[in-house]
């Protein structure tokens, strides 16, 4: 059976990031433990009284059950998060979803491409990466402007280990909006690689755009590897909601290769595009 | 397979109920508790609800949480048998019963049920059991015990371990060989009854093949009023939502039935909509009762043919109606 | 689990009146509901609201026991204590100033029953016809102008005669949406075969599945009326036979279309001459056309006018007192129509008799064995003018939350703080409710026995399925319990049958009706009477109420408030499938909620872009009357100039906004269209609730400015 009741989990620090983010630190209590995360897995967080609501790991759980995740404050769960101290009785459910693949030697240089939050599920995979070191990492990273960046201490502590590029949609004096999307050419170039594996996260339309360019590349499908964002109420593939043709995100998902994905995407009814940053 | 000749339902309902609460449909069609010694008579046809409700109920509370901790609120219902379930309803509790195998809240309201099904003799209207696979005879595996109305009384069929167990303490005659042809008579006369189905074949093959274009499904997006009505009725409909509610020091989840042709079904906090077209969303209903996609995952199409969306839908797009609009475009 | 049993019983939301049961579990609980399969009129379908019952009655944030007002807010009650309190500041105010200073506001929500009581409450207990309910914003034009035309105010036929109907004519009604199982009867029919037109200025849903959409400018309906019939006459279209044997005025009518041609009048209306001059073919050769018409038609300055604008045209075609034909209002709340018909009105009685005919009054003094008032009271309007001026002061009100719904709500608020004593009586604490000195726990419909009667004069059973919550009473019961706090036994009924009776007795159109006979059939349409003792689905088939029906020429009345520089966008009202009314009973479901969190106003993408809003921006909306905040939804439904807010959302209330300028005859308000300005906020501002817009300051001029 799986309990869609959660385990009491504590609220443990907290520090603001960027525009209307934050940093949680969390523990489970009671000793309770959870099995070993993979990087890019999830974890419902009850807020009681406001709801649940699915977060990815910063950082994953220590030995001691402290993890932390990155939150934007957006609807009303997240808002209550972002009223709340530390000390705080919360509740937790989790590992989640199938992580990111762990990548060979063969794989490498490896590239990530993020747009506004997308970083979140990415720290983690881009840690293992560095302390894999099998080769060349570089990170695209595309925000809407200079203040929603996030990640701040993450990108500053890799800025040595691997080739960031920072992409700002709209900055001051500057006409033409440009996204991850339109800087690849000059990054790939810049940076000198051809990437043996590419994980990514951002808005969807984004990195549908990206997929399909990297492959005109000449970058194999199999290669690329993306994580999805859905509603999200159970986590246990029976609310229904985070469908995605006959899959549930919460199970099969987050992350996707892009074969898999771009089968799951085709419907004959396609929906409004997003904007390309949103996050 | 064990028959029974049974003369007088009451008597079984008798039976069962001196160790099981006994729920029959009413003269509302409509699912209530009857009272075993004194039953109603058991009406045939397709009820307005579903048996769905007795298992992933309507609305239930998932836990509770006292400022400190989190107790699981697992409801404990005393045993109890639904008599009269129609085939088609059967086969959709088998059918939930594999996508809720490990939802605790299914599970312990399945495991105190037994399922007496009734075979229906004529098709009820929207009807269309025999093509999708689950009546008018009741399937194999989906019932503990059958109903079939012969002459006056009835022959009833043991059809797993837990029904011959319930019998037991009840004289039953077995029946005879005449009365199991009879039966087998009255369900090819059903089958022959039941109206042609080749819109529904055709539908389901242009689904599949991808032929039917955005605008045939927008346009019956428009008619998508969102009312829930077909998700509440289908018996094999199956998701839900969840809401926080606080009460004095008590904060308590509850869940509660959703419909995935709600705008909002799968709105993100953002305001992020996967599914912000209603074209997408009437697809994505007739997708998942009838792809072969889902097929392969369950082993059958998730519709069991009762035909309660085409009864329900104030927008005109139920079974028949889509189909029909389906199967003729390309 | 599902019910233990299932209670027969009537849809408490719309003026449609579809058949539910209530599934009612072991701790007595409605938990589920389900379409009546076999209902006339539902035919086995809900729409979303009706599915989502269960929710809105649900017992978590019900009143469960008299509040009595302190500095600090509310305490809890004793009913004798709540009485007391009632019975002292009646009788402060009538020792004062008299019967005309209190007035009762009673519910198109509540039973007939309740109805009944609260208008013979007003009148035999207070002394005053200060009595009035909601029509007043939604029908009221359609009473006063189709009892001038035709004599009776009601829909002239029935819901299944969209079935039949040649012609379909959807006129200002967004009937998907507010009246979601009629709308779903008009689908129906248009996939039959039936012709649908649709006359309104956003792009409905019917609009988009319609043959015909004229998207008129708001307030042009007079307009395309003269303009249809300039050409129905034009071409000889009219039924001369009905016009000569049933109808006077014909010719006084003809004159006054003369010079209303669609070529003349089309750029005023904002449609092309062919589309009016399609709609005169198609309405005027049909063999039979129904006309359905919402608030597009009544919630205007002119709303009368138009009334029997539409009402010129179905005669002039004789598509009325057949079947498949008429003229036909569709009504609001579940029980609006019987709200008016049991006389919750200043200035008539049950079965709409005249309260200033001496002979009619004398009538109803002997049947109630009392002496009453001899003048027409207060409209709720009027009440809340006369509380501004000091010279009103009680008022009792139950299942209304005017503060959300009335328009102008600002006056609406500064009324209620003026007056001595506020009763209401509610399930829910509502906007109105937080203003009461004392506020009555009210039964819910799925906790009492009664009547409805929906929008087709079909008078309809419900039936109690749960013991009312904590200790709340139905209204007749709590009115019966304040009148004998002031000496008075005329309510003391032993049960809703009772006070049916005793309605039936005095109320012509329902004289052949009682429970019994109401059981054996799905309700009865009225007039129920010893001539059609089974009801009548079709209304004036030989005659009509006043003989001969009217036709009364009219013109087109300017919209009071048009755009303009400061205000350069027109707002006009309207109401989501979602949503019921103030919102206090649909907001409870989870899933309607989510639909559509945050109140919104809809706006074109030219608009849109003119102002630079993003799909969910946020946004300031202000009139000269009012100032609101919420999120922008683009979408193509809306034309150029035109935005619209949904009333539902306390938070963000449109009513805030409307204009007050009110129709001459029926004092209806103008909430169908008003000049307002929009700006957006501050990039990541979100936008407030009007509770904390009025909570600080003005807003920032910086903003108004921008």
């Amino acid at each position: 059976m799986t309990s869609l009741t959660p385990m009491v989990a504590e609220l443990v620090d907290y520090y603001d990031d960027g525009e209307a983010a934050r940093h949680f630190q969390f523990r489970l209590l009671d000793q309770q433990q959870w099995p070993p995360p993979e990087p890019g897995q999830f974890f419902m967080l009850s807020v009681p009284g406001a709801g649940e609501i699915p977060l990815t790991f910063t950082q994953l759980p220590d030995q001691n059950q402290h993890w932390w995740a990155l939150v934007r404050r957006m609807g009303s769960v997240t808002s209550a998060l972002f009223r709340l101290e530390p000390g705080a009785i919360l509740g937790a459910r989790g590992p989640f979803g199938r992580g990111w693949p762990r990548p060979g030697s063969d794989q490498t240089p490896v590239l990530l491409i993020a747009g506004g939050c997308g970083l979140a599920p990415l720290v983690s995979q881009a840690e293992r990466l560095l302390e894999m070191n099998l080769g060349p990492v570089a990170l695209i990273y595309g925000a809407r402007s200079p203040e929603a960046r996030v990640l701040g201490r993450e990108r500053d502590r890799w800025q040595h280990k691997l080739a960031l590029f920072e992409v700002i949609e709209q900055s001051p004096g500057q006409t033409a909006r440009r996204t991850p999307l339109d800087a690849l050419p000059d990054v790939l170039a810049h940076w000198g690689h051809e990437p043996g594996a590419t994980f990514m996260c951002g808005p969807e339309a984004m990195m549908t755009a990206l997929s399909q360019r990297l492959i005109e590349r000449g970058i194999p499908p199999s290669s690329i590897w993306l994580s999805l964002e859905r509603r999200m109420h159970c986590a246990t593939g029976t609310c229904g909601h985070c469908y995605l043709s006959h899959r549930y995100v919460c199970q099969s998902g987050p992350t996707f290769g892009w074969p898999e994905l771009e089968l799951l995407m085709q419907q004959p009814v396609t929906t409004q595009t997003p904007p390309l940053l949103s996050c | 397979m064990i028959h029974y000749r049974l003369a007088e339902l009451a008597e079984l309902t008798r039976h069962l109920g001196r160790t099981r609460q006994v729920w029959q449909r009413s003269g509302a069609k409509e699912w209530c508790q009857a009272d075993a010694s004194n039953p109603p008579p058991l009406e045939a046809g397709r009820s307005v609800q579903s048996a769905k409700g007795f298992f992933f109920a309507e609305q239930e509370h998932i836990f509770e949480f006292d400022g400190r901790y989190f107790r699981e609120t697992l409801p404990k219902p005393a045993p109890f048998a639904l008599i009269g379930v129609s085939s088609c309803d059967l086969v959709a509790i088998a059918y939930q019963d594999q996508f809720f195998a490990s939802d605790p809240h299914y599970q312990a309201r399945r495991q105190q049920a037994l399922l007496v099904g009734l075979e229906c003799t004529v098709p009820c209207e929207h009807g269309f059991c025999p093509t999708v696979d689950a009546g008018p005879a009741a399937r194999p595996g989906t019932s503990d015990l059958v109903l079939h109305p012969v002459g006056n009384g009835w022959l009833l069929t043991v059809t797993s371990e837990q029904g011959r167990k319930s019998l037991q303490g009840l004289n039953l005659t077995t029946a005879p060989e005449a009365m199991k042809q009879q039966r087998q008579a009255q369900l090819a006369d059903c089958e022959r009854q039941f109206p042609d189905d080749q819109h529904i074949r055709d539908g389901v093959q242009a689904l599949n093949a991808g032929t039917v274009n955005a605008s045939t499904w927008q346009q019956m997006g428009v008619q998508c009023l969102s009312c829930s009505g077909c998700t509440s009725l289908c018996p094999t409909c199956s998701c839900y939502g969840v809401q926080d509610q606080s009460a004095d020091q008590t904060i308590t989840r509850r869940r509660f039935w959703d419909s995935c042709l709600y705008d909002g079904f799968q709105r993100e906090a953002s305001q992020h909509n996967p599914s912000d077209d209603a074209g997408a969303r009437v697809y994505r209903f007739w997708y998942h009762k009838f792809s072969d996609d889902f097929r392969k995952d369950f082993g059958r199409y998730g519709c069991v043919g009762c035909g309660r969306c085409e009864a329900t839908c104030p927008g005109v797009i139920g079974i028949h109606s889509v189909m029909k609009r389906i199967s003729q475009h390309d | 689990m599902p019910g233990k049993q299932a209670v027969q019983t009537i849809c408490p939301f719309c003026g449609v009146g579809c058949g539910m049961h209530l599934l009612v579990d072991d701790q007595n609980r409605v938990a589920a509901v389900s379409p009546q399969g076999d209902h006339p009129i539902s035919r086995g379908k809900l729409c979303a609201k009706g599915w989502s019952t269960p929710f809105a009655i649900e017992p978590g944030d019900r009143i469960r026991q008299p509040l009595i007002r302190t500095d600090d807010g509310f305490r809890p009650a004793s009913w004798d204590e709540a009485l007391e309190v009632i019975r002292y500041g009646l009788l402060d105010i009538l020792s004062q100033l008299g019967p005309t200073a209190v007035g009762v506001i009673s519910s198109a929500r509540a039973s007939n029953e309740d109805n009944y009581a609260a208008q013979k409450f007003a009148r035999a207990v207070l002394g005053t016809n200060n009595i009035d309910h909601c029509a007043r914003i939604c029908h009221s034009p359609t009473v006063a102008g189709l009892k001038q035309t035709l004599g009776s105010g009601a829909m002239t036929n029935s819901a299944a005669d969209i079935d039949s109907a040649e012609v379909l004519v959807v006129w200002g009604a967004d009937a998907t949406e507010n009246h979601a199982i009629l709308g779903g009867h008009i689908i129906e029919a248009k996939l039959r075969g039936a012709t649908l037109i649709v006359v309104d200025p956003r792009r409905t849903r019917l609009a988009k599945l319609a043959d015909l959409h004229l998207q008129v400018k708001p307030g042009t309906n007079i307009l395309l009326v003269n303009a249809l019939l300039h050409e129905i006459f034009r071409h000889g279209w009219q039924n001369q036979d009905f016009l000569d044997s049933r109808c006077e005025g014909a010719d006084a009518l003809r004159k006054s279309v003369r010079d209303t041609s669609p070529t003349q009048l089309a750029d005023a209306i904002g449609v092309p001459a062919e589309q009016i001059e399609a709609m005169a073919r198609t309405y005027g050769q049909a063999n039979s056309a129904m006309i359905l018409y919402g608030m597009g038609i009544t919630q205007f300055v002119s709303g009368t006018f138009n009334v029997m604008a539409l009402s010129n045209l179905a005669l002039s075609c004789g598509q009325i007192g057949r079947p498949g034909t008429g003229i036909n209002p569709l009504r609001g709340q579940n029980n609006v129509q019987g709200a008016c018909d049991m006389g919750c009105l200043p200035n008539v009685y049950p079965g709409y008799q005249d309260v200033a005919d001496p002979a009619v009054r004398q009538h109803v003094s002997d049947y109630w064995q009392c002496p009453l008032p001899d003048h027409t009271g207060l409209t709720s309007m009027g009440m809340t003018q006369a509380a501004l001026r000091g010279e009103f002061k009680g008022l009792i009100l139950f299942g209304e939350d005017p503060v959300v719904t009335d328009p102008d709500q600002n006056e609406v608020l500064a009324s209620l703080k003026a007056l001595d004593l506020l009763v209401v009586a509610e399930l829910t604490m509502t906007e109105t409710a937080r203003h009461a000195h004392v506020v009555l726990p009210a039964a819910s419909f799925a906790e009492k026995n009664g009547t409805f009667t929906n929008c087709e004069r079909r008078v309809q059973r419900i039936h109690q399925a749960i013991p009312p919550v904590g200790e709340a009473l139905g209204d007749w019961q709590w009115l019966g319990a304040i009148a004998r706090q002031l000496g008075s036994s005329s309510l003391d009924w032993t049960n809703s049958q009772a006070v049916f009776d005793e309605m039936a007795g005095m109320t012509p159109s329902y004289s052949g009706m009682s429970y019994e006979k109401l059981a054996r059939q799905h309700g009865l349409q009225w007039p129920c009477d010893d001539a059609a003792p089974e009801g009548t689905p079709t209304l004036h088939q030989t005659e009509f109420p006043i003989g001969r029906a009217r036709l009364i020429p009219v013109h087109h009345v300017d919209i009071d408030e048009p755009a303009d520089a400061d205000y350069p966008l027109q707002l006009t009202t309207n109401r989501l499938h979602f949503h019921y009314g103030c919102g206090s009973m649909s907001r409870k479901s989870p899933l309607l909620e989510r639909e559509t969190p945050d109140g919104i106003l809809f706006i074109s993408p030219e608009d849109a872009r003119n102002l630079r809003l993003k799909n969910h921006s946020a946004i300031g909306i202000r009139s000269r009357r009012g100032y609101l905040e919420t999120r922008a939804i683009i979408t193509d439904d809306l034309p150029p100039g035109l935005v619209s807010m949904p009333y539902h959302f306390s938070e963000a209330p449109s009513n805030q906004l409307t204009n007050r300028a009110m129709d001459p005859v029926s004092k209806m308000p103008e909430l169908k269209v008003c000049a307002v300005r929009i700006t957006p906020l501050p990039e990541g501002q979100a936008p407030r609730t009007i509770q904390s817009i009025r909570a600080s300051a003005a807003p920032p001029s910086a903003r108004e400015n921008s």
